[in-house]
């Protein structure tokens, strides 16, 4: 497919005009005038049949079949030697007998593709195929040594050293190192360090594009991850010295402080996403939590919460920034200060105050996700200020998930400290290796969905792929509350399991991964959107 | 007997096919089979196959249908069941919908 002579000689002669016409009303109609314009004529003038390869000539008004040759006819018959594909756009040369480029005609093209598209909302425009830049040619010129990842291949793959007590650390760095969109951003170095050269190495961001890199060496050896260590003493005091850390505060540190130096700030001059946590009172819907940091856009899911006063059936709703989502295992265990979400007042959360009642201990994921999102009533003694009534009163709470995150982390809370008594509850909670999260989230809760037909609804619903999402990492805990050690298992390529006990990786089943006592479970998006 | 109905399929084909033109459904289907192919890597799969026929079959010496051709079976046989379920579902729920107006 190239440029030819024909094409040059046809727009010297009779200009762009009718292409731009042809295009515009039978090729990307961008109002419904267009389309129906569009539905209506779009058949061949020889066979009357709606061809799913029809051509419009560009010398006359005449739509023809390619398949059976309607056009050729046409083509030969009457010498007019080019037409344009009604599907694509592109231009057929019945001399040359190709399609063949134009410039002009194909940025005619992109302009009205690009209104027809807008007009319908269509996403996959925004698509752009990669290209390498000019400095990124010469990168990859001056680099000539190329690795191709197979299937079988195993780079990526590397232990880590325990450092005293700090397998709770590896664990979190595997998941992170695996995690499928954060190991894009890293290897195509997109961290661009904010901090100043002295700053920067505190910064701990440049520290995990150190060890992607370090990963991605194709070295064998278990990395020391002295370095990494140090930089989260220094950054998370609380995590410092050498005793066992709890896993999951860790990951919630680690995923602060990045945000953090993302932005170029180190300690305590941004906002951090604690303060949405403990400083929230008085602040109403509309959080001003817009992150873009690469942290952020993986992690950040928005939580929604529907606050409904038994009295006026007002519903006071907030939506939440939340990196992870806590599940209580246990029977009616308390819920985290974090999910006590009210829109008044003084009022600190009040105890004995869980997301479900009953003693209803759940054994799997969906048990876990379903009493997170069932609506609750609130007692008596957990009376809130509402805003309708202007008075205390008895509510009903329920949380739903507003926006997904790319990646869901989900925190199985097996450690109990809250009774005073610390324990571990080591009940087996199954999961699944594919995820859907449609139940779950905010539209479910107000059944707004355009179909009229329930049946048609629900299957719909099951088969698209909008809010599915697969395993990718789990984190287990072994032993107990005093005395354990944390392992992973973590998945490479699409259906690949390894096991990672600091500096032992073993290979996995998917079995074992789905039989273990997850801890962290860490599952990716199936379907990513196209930002608008 | 068998023309009659062999014309009545046609026909239907063509009323469905108006339908989904004016109603913009057939650029939406075209939008959502586009993304997901994108996103399960069919089409970069189909672009490396591409540069390999026309490396073998030298760039001079082959034409667009050719190329089609040659690719069409490897490109049909690579598309995920579950975007041709997803799709087909997506069908079915808007004539469903056309049905009921
Ligand atoms: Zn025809
Ligand atoms: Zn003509
Ligand atoms: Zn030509
Ligand atoms: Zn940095
Ligand atoms: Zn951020
Ligand atoms: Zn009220």
């Amino acid at each position: 497919m190239t440029s030819c002579g024909h094409i040059t000689e046809y727009k010297s002669k009779y200009g762009t005009n009718q292409f731009r016409i042809i295009h515009a009303y039978f090729i990307a109609a961008s109002s419904d005038n267009a389309r129906r314009r569009k539905g209506k004529s779009g058949v061949c003038h020889t066979c009357r049949f709606p061809s799913f390869r029809l051509h419009a000539c560009l010398y006359c008004v005449y739509f023809g079949c390619y398949t059976t040759k309607h056009i050729h006819e046409h083509a030969f018959s009457k010498n007019h030697n080019l037409a344009a594909d009604m599907t694509y756009g592109t231009i057929f040369c019945f001399e040359c007998g190709d399609y063949v480029y134009d410039k002009e005609l194909e940025s005619i093209a992109q302009i009205q593709n690009e209104k027809a598209a807008k007009s319908l909302g269509l996403k996959s425009y925004n698509f752009i195929a990669w290209e390498p830049t000019e400095v990124e040619v010469e990168i990859l010129r001056q680099n000539p040594k190329r690795r191709k990842v197979e299937n079988k291949s195993t780079i990526g793959l590397r232990g880590l050293i325990n450092l005293g007590n700090t397998c709770f650390m590896n664990c979190i760095v595997q998941s992170l190192i695996h995690t499928p969109v954060l190991r894009d951003f890293f290897l195509a170095d997109k961290h661009n360090c904010q901090m100043t050269s002295v700053e920067a190495q505190q910064c701990l961001v440049c520290e995990m594009a150190r060890l992607f890199q370090e990963f991605y060496s194709g070295n064998r050896t278990p990395h020391i991850p002295y370095r990494l260590l140090h930089l989260v003493w220094t950054n998370a005091r609380h995590l410092a010295g050498y005793e066992q850390q709890d896993a999951h505060e860790f990951l919630i540190a680690a995923l602060d402080v990045l945000h953090r130096h993302c932005k170029g700030y180190s300690d305590n001059k941004c906002l951090s996403i604690n303060k949405f946590f403990t400083g929230r009172n008085g602040m109403t819907s509309g959080n001003p939590h817009h992150c873009n940091c690469i942290i952020d856009q993986i992690f950040t899911g928005g939580l929604q919460s529907d606050v409904t006063c038994q009295e006026c059936n007002n519903v006071s709703t907030t939506i939440d920034p939340i990196w992870d989502i806590s599940l209580d295992l246990g029977p009616g265990a308390p819920i985290p200060n974090a999910l006590l979400n009210v829109n008044n007042s003084s009022s600190s959360p009040s105890s004995g105050f869980s997301n479900s009642p009953g003693t209803y201990e759940p054994t799997s994921l969906l048990d876990c996700l379903k009493r997170f999102t069932k609506p609750e009533h609130l007692g008596s003694s957990a009376k809130i200020k509402c805003s309708t009534c202007h008075s205390y009163q008895e509510s009903t709470k329920q949380l739903t998930m507003k926006k997904l995150p790319i990646v869901a982390c989900f925190h199985l809370k097996r450690f109990e400290h809250s009774t005073g008594l610390h324990k571990k509850i080591s009940t087996f909670v199954s999961f699944p290796e594919e995820l859907d999260m449609t139940p779950f989230m905010s539209s479910s809760r107000n059944n707004t969905n355009g179909y009229r037909n329930q049946i048609v609804q629900e299957s719909a619903k099951g088969l698209s792929c909008d809010n599915k999402y697969s395993l990718f990492a789990v984190v287990n805990h072994m032993g107990t509350i005093e005395c354990g050690h944390y392992t992973c298992f973590i998945r490479q390529h699409k259906d690949q399991w390894f096991k990672c006990d600091d500096h032992l990786i073993t290979k996995a089943t998917l079995n074992e991964v789905l039989k273990s006592e997850g801890y962290l479970l860490f599952y990716h998006k199936q379907i990513l959107e196209y930002q608008q | 007997m068998a023309d009659d109905i062999k014309r009545k399929d046609a026909q239907m084909r063509a009323t469905i096919n108006q339908k989904l033109v004016e109603t913009g459904e057939r650029d939406r289907l075209k939008d959502l089979l586009r993304t997901r192919l994108i996103e399960c890597g069919w089409r970069d799969q189909l672009k490396q196959h591409c540069k390999e026929v026309v490396k073998q079959k030298g760039l001079e010496h082959i034409t667009v249908d050719d190329l089609v051709a040659e690719i069409t079976p490897k490109g049909r046989a690579l598309v995920p069941d579950n975007v041709k379920k997803e799709l087909l579902q997506r069908i079915r729920t808007f004539l469903a919908q056309q049905a009921d107006n």
